[in-house]
């Protein structure tokens, strides 16, 4: 995990609003439409004119985590292709963050034309809890939910892309929401992509470890930045029956919950 | 010969998982050392960022590693010891039993050491007719139990208090206590004997210095201090990578190994050994042998992707925030090293294909890097395994996984290239998805390949429409979103 | 005076690092020829510490101890030091048999205890541990190392001083020389160390800079056995459970004689 520094074009306040681009990730895309939808809720309300390109899908980053790099490569060159021409990309997912800021550079390293653009898409795309509070500098989106909320820690959001507090500040800003930190929140929910598929039984035994943190923490609400994570979460919490809610954090502060 | 068993890591795991001693202990030691580490490495004067320069240390080691391993060799031999290179396994053993025949030594004294159960020591041992005694503690309950260790530096982590009783009574011949300081106390009388009776010591060795031509071992139990001061003759084993050049570099990279073991800011103990004892001292072996190993990290050496995991100095850190390790154990990894750091080592000294599940078996949740006291990418490592895996490597003699995986990305990389296709295909599985069971709005069973993920886990199922497909339907409506 | 094993080994070595033998390392960046200017800056810390200062690093290694069971104890003079053990050596019951025995380094500062007066009150037998002649005959050889092997497993404390001790850690560094052996801290539950105000240091950086760089610690180095011993043996391998006295000195006690 090469890290690069942010490159912030885009100062904390800015005059002149920048255009955005959508970056849906193919989970939310396909399986939980509502995730971007909230997004674009929230981010209308700040005022932003949206973009979102129609012939994107996805990023890559399932074939590179499965050691596939050539089938990864291809995709990266779609990807930089279709969004090379925008201004600044927001993405609903960290993992797919990750990949284009940090693998992308890292897959072109002995093709240096295809790396320089890589790098400059690399330094214009954030993740949407990144972007609303460290480049609009917004914490506080007006958003309420009546209840306790714990917030899940997404790996490559994490320590790939170092979001571990813009997310919780927005969170500690939902009127009527009492945010608890989970045991182990930062502890990986047992996903990573195809690994919950190919090796069953230690995925569940790590993502039940994680719904009992958040049993334990006594949340109503299991809050995430990321929709892998949030799917197997959310798989486990129906399996078991329970009546704990999983959203993304768009969903949250776009108040699109039951 | 050692055992080696990673294709076991599936099996093996169910039984790790579905073991509630295991479990607690498990998570007993990642809240107690885990969180720990990283306080520790916070509280560094310098900062977690010492990580970072220790890296560079180590590179720079691996770099000139011909030149320092001649110089801690001369260095050696100067001051009386023997320094002794294996190319193998089995040159390592063959030449630590000829040294205990030539002395006619019956009983060897071992401090723990990761090397020697990667080499397989102690049934090679044993087959020559020696008797092995494992000494630091949970080395010596594992040995007493007939397994395997654990965990690199707690390795009896999988046994509780009441396991360890029942062992030292039907062992040993103890009264029955489950105290674990009386327990304690019944090993240390036992190995008591064992330490003034050896005839030979084993160690391995933590970091060398070529600077001054030391090997250091770290302990907290002091056994590895008896087991080479005692005995006549005292064997180290070190892997050839485990050296630095200089004094001050050492330095840096023993603050961290403290720290990255097990939270400390000192071991109790660091001894710092050049030779045997010299003329005049009263106490100390009188042979002191340095047995450096390649056993297959020539071959990692050469390698530009793999070289890196050569820099780690087996604190057991990663282990202790792995969120994979901490479910599933050790004994899972099949070989002497285990966690993140075991599914690097032990593919690329053992075979990639053979322990395939290794290297795909974890989430590359990063948590093991940011343990790393010198700041190891192993997420990028295993990436690169997975990537042998994915294609084949002739220079590593691996055969691609499956070839149904490589067919069904290649096939993926087409249908992302089209979202008009990419569409279609969403569409038809979203009337496919039809025919699976539900409950309430989720699906709770999957067909293979996809059958892993409903065995204890429902499925959202696709969405009617995909985003994007709204987005443009929107966009049609009115040209402004 | 390399080997065949050595050779064939470093050139597979040689050959995955892609690079040539190499024989200049001896002026090469690999090694330092001079005190960095960090290290400058330690060693002249070092020389200009103040009483002041010395009393602080005290203050700093009893703080380290408390949590690793060492016990630190300043005492104004060596007699007291003595008497102190003594009181110490009454108290203490000895672990391997029921009767009680020291073993003593052979060193200026514990020579100058006298230690051998207030025991004989006790009737406990003092061992003090001699040089042995370097050039004797492989039978008095061993005869004399038996004679400390029994001695050392007899005894239920062993007295010796240090080298010095690193404050931050309380780590105290004794390093091998005739006369005065390692298994004296090793092999008896209780280990007793005796050193003065001035042998208390900062921390492992400024050891290494003396060991490196200052004549007095650089001529005799690193010794061919250099312990760092930071208080009592432990272990934590039964459910994580701290223990005290695994298989080294269950208790440690450092009496550091502050002159005052």
């Amino acid at each position: 995990m090469h890290r690069l520094p942010i490159m912030e074009f885009f100062p904390k306040a800015m005059d002149k609003k920048p255009k955005v681009t959508l970056f849906i990730q193919c989970l939310v895309d396909a399986v939980w439409p509502q995730v971007a939808e909230a997004m674009v809720r929230v981010l209308q309300k700040l005022g932003l004119s949206l973009e979102c390109p129609t012939d994107q899908t996805c990023c890559g980053q399932p074939a590179y985590n499965s050691g596939y790099r050539r089938e990864a490569c291809i995709a990266a060159k779609r990807f930089i292709e279709i969004f090379e021409g925008s201004e600044i990309i927001v993405s609903p997912s960290g993992s797919c963050v990750h990949m284009v800021r940090h693998h992308y550079p890292e897959l072109f390293c002995d093709n240096p034309a295809w790396r320089q653009r890589a790098q400059r898409i690399a330094a214009r795309i954030y993740e949407f809890t990144e972007f609303l509070v460290d480049v609009l500098g917004v914490e506080d989106v007006g958003a309420h939910f009546n209840g306790r909320i714990t917030y899940h820690d997404s790996c490559q959001l994490l320590r790939g892309i170092g979001v571990k507090d813009q997310p919780r500040r927005l969170l500690r800003h939902v009127a009527g929401a009492e945010f608890v930190e989970m045991k182990n929140s930062d502890y990986c929910c047992g996903f990573g992509g195809s690994f919950a598929v190919k090796y069953p039984d230690i995925s569940a035994a790590m993502v039940n470890d994680k719904v009992d943190h958040i049993i334990h923490s006594g949340a109503r609400a299991v809050i995430g930045c990321d929709t892998g994570c949030l799917l197997n979460i959310a798989g486990a919490v129906s399996r078991r029956s329970l009546s704990i809610q999983t959203l993304h954090i768009a969903q949250l502060l776009a108040k699109d919950y039951l | 010969m050692p055992d080696i068993s990673p294709e076991t890591y599936v099996k093996v795991a169910k039984k790790g998982i579905a073991n509630p001693v295991l479990q607690k202990a498990l998570a007993g030691l990642q809240d107690r050392f885990g969180r720990g580490t990283a306080e520790a490495y916070r509280r560094l004067p310098e900062g977690p960022e010492l990580r970072f320069k220790a890296h560079d240390i180590r590179e720079k080691a691996i770099a000139h590693l011909d030149a320092l391993l001649e110089i801690l060799a001369a260095k050696i031999r100067a001051n009386g010891g023997v320094v002794y290179f294996a190319q193998t396994a089995k040159e390592a053993v063959n030449y630590c039993i000829t040294v205990a025949r030539q002395n006619n030594v019956h009983r060897v004294v071992k401090g723990k050491s990761m090397v020697t159960e990667e080499i397989g020591l102690n049934p090679a041992l044993q087959a020559a007719g020696i008797e092995p005694v494992e000494t630091d503690l949970g080395e010596y309950i594992i040995q007493l139990a007939g397994e395997k260790p654990s965990h690199i530096i707690a390795p009896a982590v999988h046994k509780n208090r009441h396991d360890i009783a029942d062992l030292f009574v039907k062992k040993t011949g103890i009264r029955r206590t489950t105290d674990p300081s009386e327990l304690t106390q019944a090993a240390r009388k036992a190995l008591r004997e064992k330490f003034l009776s050896a005839d030979m010591g084993t160690s391995g060795v933590n970091i060398a210095c070529a600077e001054t031509g030391h090997i250091t071992t770290v302990s907290n139990e002091g056994n590895i201090r008896m087991a080479t001061t005692l005995p006549r003759i005292h064997i180290a084993f070190m892997g050839m990578e485990r050296i630095v050049a200089r004094l001050d570099e050492y330095e840096i990279l023993l603050r961290l190994l403290c720290r990255g073991a097990a939270a400390q800011t000192m071991a109790t103990y660091v001894s710092y050994i050049s030779g045997p004892r010299r003329p005049g001292e009263s106490d100390g072996p009188d042979e002191f042998h340095l047995v450096i190993l390649d056993n297959g990290r020539s071959r990692i050496l050469a390698d530009p992707q793999f070289k890196e995991i050569l820099y780690c100095i087996r604190c057991a850190a990663c282990l202790n925030v792995c969120p994979v390790y901490g479910k599933i154990g050790g004994h899972a990894y099949g070989f002497a090293y285990s966690g993140p750091v075991g599914a690097v080592v032990t593919p690329l000294l053992t075979g990639i294909n053979r322990a395939k599940d290794l290297c795909l078996g974890e989430t590359l949740c990063g948590a093991c890097m940011d343990a790393c006291p010198v700041a190891i990418d192993l997420p990028r490592l295993l990436l690169a395994l997975r990537e042998k895996l994915a294609y084949g490597d002739e220079n590593w003699q691996v055969k691609p996984a499956s070839r149904m995986e490589g067919l069904a990305y290649k096939a993926w990389s087409y249908l992302i290239g089209h979202r008009y296709i990419y569409e279609r295909f969403l569409k038809m599985a979203g009337v496919g998805q039809k025919l699976f069971p539900r409950s309430g709005t989720m699906i709770r069973r999957l067909p293979p390949p996809l059958a892993g993920w409903t065995q204890s886990r429902n499925f959202q199922p696709l969405a009617k429409e995909t985003f994007i497909e709204g987005w443009r339907n929107k966009k049609a409506i009115s040209n402004t979103p | 005076m390399s080997t065949p094993d050595q050779e064939y080994f470093l050139r597979r070595i040689r050959r995955a690092l892609n690079s040539k033998p190499d024989f200049s390392h001896h002026g090469s960046p690999l090694f330092a020829h001079a005190p960095s200017p960090e290290e400058l800056q330690i060693l002249d810390n070092h020389r200009r510490r103040t009483a002041a200062d010395r009393n602080a690093l005290l203050s700093q290694l009893m703080e380290a101890a408390l949590p690793i069971h060492l016990c630190v104890i300043p005492v104004p003079d060596l007699i007291a030091a003595a008497t102190a053990i003594a009181t110490l050596a009454e108290a203490k019951k000895p672990e391997w048999s029921a009767v009680k025995n020291i073993i003593v380094w052979r060193h200026p500062l514990i020579d100058l205890m006298e230690l051998k007066a207030p025991l004989n009150r006790l009737k406990i037998p003092l061992h003090r541990t001699e040089p042995m002649d370097p050039a004797a005959d492989p039978t008095q050889d061993r005869i004399e190392r038996e004679h400390l092997r029994s001695a050392v497993t007899a005894s239920y404390i062993g007295v010796t001083s240090a080298d010095l001790c690193m404050a931050d850690t309380a780590t105290l560094v004794l390093r091998n020389r005739p006369g005065q052996p390692r298994s004296v801290a090793l092999v008896p539950s209780i280990h007793i160390a005796v050193i003065t105000l001035d042998q208390i240091i900062s921390d492992m950086k400024e050891l290494f800079a003396l060991l490196r760089w200052d004549d007095r610690f650089r001529s005799e180095g690193l010794s061919n056995y250099m312990a760092f011993i930071s208080g009592p043996s432990k272990t934590a391998d039964i459910e994580a459970t701290m223990v005290h006295g695994a298989h080294g000195p269950r208790e440690v006690y450092l009496y550091v004689v502050s002159g005052k």
